[in-house]
């Protein structure tokens, strides 16, 4: 055997040596075609070099043709940017060649962005993690932001609304505040989403949210104006020392949008088209006309208490009066509302250039009509840029971006749509909506003219210049400025017969300057340093202002003449305005020794006005370390490894979370002395000019594997970040003339575990399969309050929900403070009796019987009240995640994304409230079917959930009350989000038309969630974890779609 | 290719105990975050402003008194509740709070349909219970067998010196701290073993002096009962009682010869001779109050009975509001003008003392008139 081999490969020997003997004397003429092996076609503007003596020659054309003149069996490199490079022997004889170029997906070689420099990653430490926009593609969503879930471990989304143009929630590595805002079902957490850099150009996402999440402001968060065509690809820095260089805000991470560049000789047009259908989701079942009414009378009879209540039915006319032609119908309200849309999306894309000078310009419509009629979200918008690098030293890019979003929120604020959800619940023996309304609420719904706009536009030029080798200085300015507004006109049926008016109109800009300077040099051949140092400037403002008119004179003036005057409101600047700098100072020095040991630092040095007098200047240090052990000798020759590496971090970051008020205080005129007005100070709270900005401070150990050839990778990392200086109220004693301070003495920690798998399971040249997998274990620990809480606060909600939320420090930080339901009682005799007063367990008076809830007395009284509630659940997801599968054969492509989210409470407000109402049936309400639900209907039953129907003690018993613990349900859930399914037309057949690349596929969003929970959808819930049954539906998409790449070339 | 498979194995197994070091560095660093942050566990949370609404408690000796007041602050319970350093205000120490005696606590719920003592016996149980207690809703109890033998009451002097005031601190604790609420008193007023007791001095358990003549000790206030359309006899007009005319009053007193749980009824005309129940002949005798061997007899009605009366402060058919049992004789007449008059009169009354009790009506000053007009 061995002999053979021997044999063999002595051979090969000879036969080579023969022919390089031979071909130093002739030369070969070859053509050839190169091939994206993904996209499977032609692939111009490949440089093709020639390897020995080393001689660039030419790049192919725009058909990926090209034709060279080389001697016989010289070896040709075909390279590209972003491809692996390919070497080909050019045989004596060769006249044609195919050429298939793959993309390098060598993790560890990727060029990555870390403080405004492109940088490579095994060079630095800290946890990134990076998305190719090719994956973001052919699904079409408003916001770019929702196809992100599931993709990065730690990359907390939950698209949790439906509404067109609106943001879900977004965290990176746990939560970053407490800070709880609204009431009942309508009670938000902050957002906290992470830091934005479009190109370079910092943006805050979370700007129409300013407000708070159920009073979504009027403008249209930034990220929904991105066309996700232009997208080349999303980084995501998820630990401190990659965050720190970015200061203000990137306290809760940072993801880089780089848009796409110029990129092919020969000028490119292609042309994306989307059209797809919008289903709403399984409406509420309900019963229809004459079996409501039936419904209703059995419910009265079997639950009256005395003979009044029996008489009430004929007193109520739609129940008893069945032949007036007014009660007798059978309308499906939701019908009104809810329907499927069919839209549309078209972008066009035209690029050009080499790596010296290189356009794109790109043009977009997108327009979704809502699920929930008069709601919708248009998008149009142009972008350009251009990058012009006529040598090594010098280099200039500019770039534009136009956007125009239009949004409808019909007559609710987007998310919530209180008018839909309370007219969609009437009762059906209602007549259908016609020239005579039943109820307002369907006019004010339906034709509420609501136009939410933002125009958006985007300057930016960053310039380079490379003075000696290794120092280079960079500038960059950019001014970002938006214009909001938003009308809307409320026709009289709608608003007790009186049009209104509202508008609003506000601005903001931000002006934004960084000045660079690189200094990168390579000692002894092994050892490399690189300084970068730089500046920042933020001149931030905003200013708004409302205008409300009432009562306008008719449905067809809609404005501004002819209103009552004394009920109008408007003029003034709203408190939303803004004038703020922010100057920061950073450097960072990064050693590395051959590439194999790496030490990171960085300083960051943050002033802003919003912090306190006392403390303008935040201090961000981070330093970073990173181990390349694949390149030690012991793992030399092990070929399994492709690479291996071991990262340590630790680093500090901001976010100014003050405002001029908290710290200077507010004056107001406190009317006159000596005739001179006299200006005091608002005793509500006692300006802190010792405010502090938010800080996270943030641990990360990582590990980065590649096997096989990097056929299958792993990335472990675990982190503790912890947020100190949340703001919070304290209450001061009143002997201080003042009620609150705004302090910085509450702490959260967030500590877990990420991992992300990636297997290229078969990879050959027609058939590629990739899976990957990634999660996420995050835990949040609230570390401390203010003393005087000792260690509790609680939010009591003052609705009617009572879901109170309670901070407790040494637990997960976002708990429910609810009544702790044990079932329900199944006898009468089950009911305790307090041994003291013989009296039977009780609440408002009213003892319970069978059929009631079992709720713990907690403190043993033998009387539930407001002393009984205790801490229970967690509405923060503790595991997030995401699954997908590539296939690619041949022609045909199917990918599948799915997400996942384990371990969090819902509230099931949507059930509670569906239960709720069979509370009167007196009331005009539609009667839900909850025969397929486990209630109580008579002695000895022993159900989950109470019985309903008892209507007569409903008031104190509150059976369905919201603040039990009936309602919290597991929220875990697996979503199949994406499913996609294209296919590639052949080249030759598609150039007949004059097309060079036809692709065609079809894709579905929101496809199916898999899931305990008993509500329609566990991730269309609020950031505190609550069904809202007003919330807005998430559609499920299918979409039909086309990529079209004219034939530009010859 | 076999040859080649079991070389990459081969490969691999030095290196896979390097990995296996890497992987117990990591579980080490990350499975002792807890420890190595520092972070703080959950402790139960205990309010600054845990208090009393009231810390002076006043209960009535010889009933349950079931005494709230308690502000947790939405502490987490349970919580440990613990009577210390009880003493009067001059510094003795106060014992006889905590001495244990039997007493009834309740087991099954008690509605008022029972046919039977057994079967209200059968709900309730005797059991041993210091005679002040804390439960753990933080709410005081001064159990029914505190009475005034066991337990000195209020001076009669009607003050209130704090060598005569029980004094105690509460300690109380869960497993996020302890806390002492200092000084809550106990000034304990005498039984009062029936209501209304308007007819009892509070302090010295004496007569109650004439609310309209409170400085003249031979005239005294009496219990009073309810009624209507009953007319006197020889006077022919409304019969009347308040303050100022005492047409008909009420005694609520023991009397000798029962079994030692018995009920009676009587009525007294003004000469003090009793009058005959069936007079009273609108009268539902068996709905009077819930007793059972109902003995009928010329002078007086009488039950057996479970003490107290109610026995439970729910509503009932003999205590419709729950805390008062609502005893009512009723007789008809043709009226003036023909008409038929019920005239009704009765007591809505408590008694929290075991033993033989009888409610007498007493006619003081004219009979009710029966004939008819």
């Amino acid at each position: 055997m061995r002999r053979n081999i021997l044999f063999y490969t002595a051979l090969v020997v000879c036969l080579i040596s023969f022919k390089q003997l031979k071909a130093q004397t002739q030369n070969v003429t070859v053509s050839g075609t190169i091939i994206d092996k993904t996209t499977k076609s032609a692939f111009p503007g490949v440089t093709i070099n020639l390897e020995k003596p080393f001689k660039a020659l030419i790049q192919s054309g725009v058909d990926g043709h090209f034709t060279v003149t080389v001697p016989a069996n010289s070896t040709l490199v075909f390279s590209f940017i972003g491809y692996i490079s390919q070497r080909e022997v050019v045989k004596p004889g060769q006249k044609n060649m195919i050429v298939i170029m793959s993309e390098d997906q060598k993790a560890l070689k990727e060029v990555i962005i870390v403080a405004y420099q492109k940088r490579d990653k095994e060079t630095t430490a800290g946890a990134v993690a990076t998305i190719s926009g090719k994956e973001i593609q052919d699904v079409p969503v408003s916001n770019v932001e929702q196809l992100l879930q599931g993709k990065v471990a730690g990359l907390n989304i939950q698209n949790n609304t439906g509404a067109p143009g609106f943001r879900g929630s977004v965290q990176i590595r746990g939560l970053s505040t407490l800070s709880v805002s609204g009431s009942g079902s309508e009670s938000f957490l902050q957002p906290t989403s992470p830091l934005y850099i479009i190109d370079g150009v910092p943006l805050d996402a979370d700007k129409a949210a300013e407000f708070g999440f159920q009073t979504q402001g009027p403008g249209i968060s930034p990220l929904s104006l991105i066309p996700q065509e232009d997208v080349e690809s999303i980084q995501v820095l998820k630990d401190a020392q990659a965050t720190a260089m970015y200061g203000s805000r990137g306290a809760y991470g940072v993801i880089i949008i780089t848009t796409k560049r110029g990129n092919s000789k020969i000028p490119r047009v292609r042309y994306t088209t989307n059209f797809f259908v919008n289903a709403p989701p399984k409406l509420r079942e309900t019963l229809g006309g004459n079996s409501e009414r039936r419904a209703k009378i059995q419910q009265i009879l079997l639950n009256a208490q005395n003979i009044s209540d029996i008489r009430k039915i004929d007193q109520t006319p739609f129940l008893s009066d069945s032949l007036n032609a007014y009660w007798n119908n059978s309308t499906d309200w939701q019908s009104i509302f809810y329907t499927t849309t069919y839209n549309q999306t078209h972008n066009l894309a035209l690029d050009g250039g080499d790596q010296r000078f290189n356009y794109k310009a790109n043009m977009g419509l997108y327009s979704e009509k809502g699920v929930i009629k008069n709601t919708g979200f248009d998008r149009y918008n142009l972008s350009m840029n251009m990058e012009f690098k006529p040598n090594d030293k010098f280099r200039f890019f500019g770039s534009i971006y136009g956007s125009l979003g239009k949004q409808q929120k019909g007559d609710g604020v987007g998310l919530l749509q209180q008018g839909v959800a309370t007219n969609g619940q009437a009762s059906t023996l209602l007549p259908p909506p016609s020239f005579y309304q039943a109820s307002g609420g369907t006019v004010s719904a339906l034709k509420t003219l609501n136009d939410n706009s933002s125009r958006n536009i985007r300057a930016n030029v960053d310039g380079r210049y490379e003075f000696i080798p290794g120092l280079a200085l960079s500038s960059s300015i950019s001014y970002d400025y938006t214009s909001d507004g938003e009308s809307t006109f409320t026709p009289a049926a709608a608003n007790g017969q009186f049009a209104k008016v509202y508008d609003y109109v506000g601005r903001n800009f931000t002006l934004y300057n960084r000045n660079n300077l690189t200094y990168s040099k390579t000692f002894a051949d092994n050892h490399n340093i690189f300084i970068n140092t730089f500046n920042e400037i933020y001149k931030q403002g905003a200013q708004a202002g409302i205008t409300r008119q009432e009562r306008t004179p008719n449905d067809q003036l809609q404005g501004p003449l002819g209103f009552d005057s004394y009920n109008s409101r408007g003029g003034g600047v709203l408190s939303n305005y803004k004038n703020a700098t922010i100057a920061s100072f950073a450097g960072s020095f990064t050693y590395d020794f051959k590439k194999k040991y790496v030490a990171e630092l960085s300083y960051r040095l943050d002033g802003t006005s919003s912090n306190g007098l006392e403390n303008p200047y935040s201090k961000n240090p981070s330093v970073g370390l990173r181990w390349n052990f694949n390149k030690e000798n012991w793992f030399e020759k092990k070929s399994w490894l492709s690479y291996g590496s071991l990262r340590l971090t630790w680093g500090q970051n901001i976010v100014p979370t003050g405002s001029l008020k908290s710290i200077y205080g507010i004056y107001d005129l406190n009317g006159n002395f000596n005739n001179n007005p006299t200006i005091g100070i608002n005793y509500d709270f006692i300006p802190n000019p010792s405010l502090k900005p938010k800080t996270t401070t943030q641990y990360n150990l990582g590990f980065d594997f590649g096997f096989w050839n990097d056929k299958l990778t792993i990335n472990f990392d675990t982190y503790y970040k912890k947020v100190d200086n949340e703001l919070f109220d304290r209450y001061l004693a009143n002997s201080t003339g003042f009620l609150r301070i705004t302090s910085n003495d509450v702490g959260i920690a967030n500590y877990g575990y990420e991992l992300m798998i990636t297997g290229r399971v078969v990879a050959t040249k027609d058939f590629t399969w990739t899976v990957s997998a990634n999660g996420a274990i995050n835990r949040d620990v609230l570390l401390k309050l203010p003393a005087e809480y000792n260690g509790q606060y609680i939010r009591f909600d003052d609705s009617p929900y009572k879901q109170h939320v309670v901070f407790r420090v040494g637990r997960n930080t976002l708990s429910n403070f609810l009544l702790i339901n044990q079932g329900v009682f199944s006898r009468d005799g089950d009911v305790p009796v307090d041994p003291v007063t013989g009296k039977r367990y009780q609440t408002n008076g009213i003892p319970f019987l069978g059929g009631d809830p079992k709720f713990k007395d907690v403190n043993g009284d033998y009387v539930l009240d407001s002393r009984d509630y205790e801490i229970a659940g967690n509405s923060q997801p503790l595991i997030t995640g995401g699954l997908s599968t590539n296939i690619i054969y041949k022609k045909f492509g199917l990918n599948i994304y799915a997400t996942f989210t384990a371990k969090r409470t819902i509230l099931n407000n949507a059930l509670a409230d569906r239960f709720a109402i069979m509370r009167d049936p007196y009331a005009q309400q539609a009667v839900v079917p909850l025969n397929n639900l486990d209630i109580w209907r008579q002695q000895g039953d022993n159900t989950k959930y109470p019985t309903p129907y008892d209507y007569a003690r409903y008031g104190q018993i509150q059976p369905l009350r919201a603040d039990q613990t009936l309602w919290a349900e597991e929220g875990s859930y697996l979503k199949i989000n994406n499913v996609t399914f294209s296919y590639m037309f052949d080249r030759n057949f598609v150039r007949r038309f004059g097309f060079n690349n036809v692709r065609v596929y079809f894709s579905t969003n929101n496809l199916v969630t898999i899931s305990g929970y008993s509500g329609p959808n566990p991730e269309n819930v609020t950031s505190l974890g609550r069904d809202v049954s007003s919330g807005y539906p998430v559609p499920r998409t299918y979409n039909l779609g086309l990529n079209i790449e004219l034939n530009t070339g010859n | 290719m076999e040859f080649k498979k079991f070389k990459l194995f081969e490969q691999m197994k030095p290196t896979i105990r390097k990995e296996f070091i890497f992987l117990l560095f990591a579980a080490l660093i990350t499975g002792g975050c807890r420890k190595i942050f520092d972070l703080p566990k959950e402790k139960d949370y205990l309010s600054n402003n845990i208090n009393f609404s009231n810390k002076i408690f006043e209960p009535i000796l010889g009933r349950t008194n079931l005494m709230g007041g308690f502000n947790a602050d939405n502490s987490t319970m349970p919580m440990k509740f613990e009577i210390v350093n009880a003493r009067f205000g001059d510094g003795r120490p106060v014992t006889d709070l905590f001495q244990k005696a039997p007493t009834y606590v309740w087991t099954t719920a008690y509605n008022g349909l029972e046919k039977s003592l057994e079967e209200i016996e059968a709900k309730r149980k005797l059991e041993e219970h210091a005679l002040f207690e804390i439960r753990s809703s933080g709410e005081f109890i001064m159990w029914a067998s505190a009475n005034n033998s066991l337990i000195k009451p209020r001076p009669a002097d009607s003050t209130n010196f704090p060598q005569d005031t029980r004094y105690f601190d509460l300690k109380i604790t869960n497993s996020g701290g302890q806390t002492v609420i200092k000084d809550l008193q106990v000034r304990p007023w005498r039984e009062r073993p029936y209501e209304p007791s308007n007819d009892m001095n509070l302090y010295t358990g004496g007569p109650a002096p004439d609310p309209d003549f409170p400085n003249n000790p031979n005239t005294r206030d009496y219990i009073r009962p309810f009624m209507s359309n009953v007319i006197g006899d020889a006077t022919d007009v409304n019969l009347g009682t308040n303050d100022d005319e005492n047409d008909v009053i009420v005694y609520i007193r023991p009397f000798t010869g029962g079994n030692g749980h018995s009920l009676r009824f009587k009525v007294l005309n003004k000469d003090s001779v009793a009058i005959n129940p069936a007079a009273f002949n609108e009268t539902k005798w068996d709905k009077l109050v819930h007793g059972f061997n109902m003995q009928k007899t010329t002078e007086y009605v009488q039950y057996d009975v479970a003490y107290p009366i109610p026995l439970v402060e729910v509503p009932t058919a003999y205590a419709p509001g729950g805390s008062r049992a609502h005893a009512e004789l009723k007789y008809s007449r043709i009226g003036f003008g023909g008409g038929r008059v019920v005239a009704t009169f009765g007591i809505d009354f408590a008694i929290y003392k075991k033993g033989d009790w009888e409610i007498v009506f007493h006619f003081k000053k004219d009979n009710p008139k029966f004939q008819n007009d």
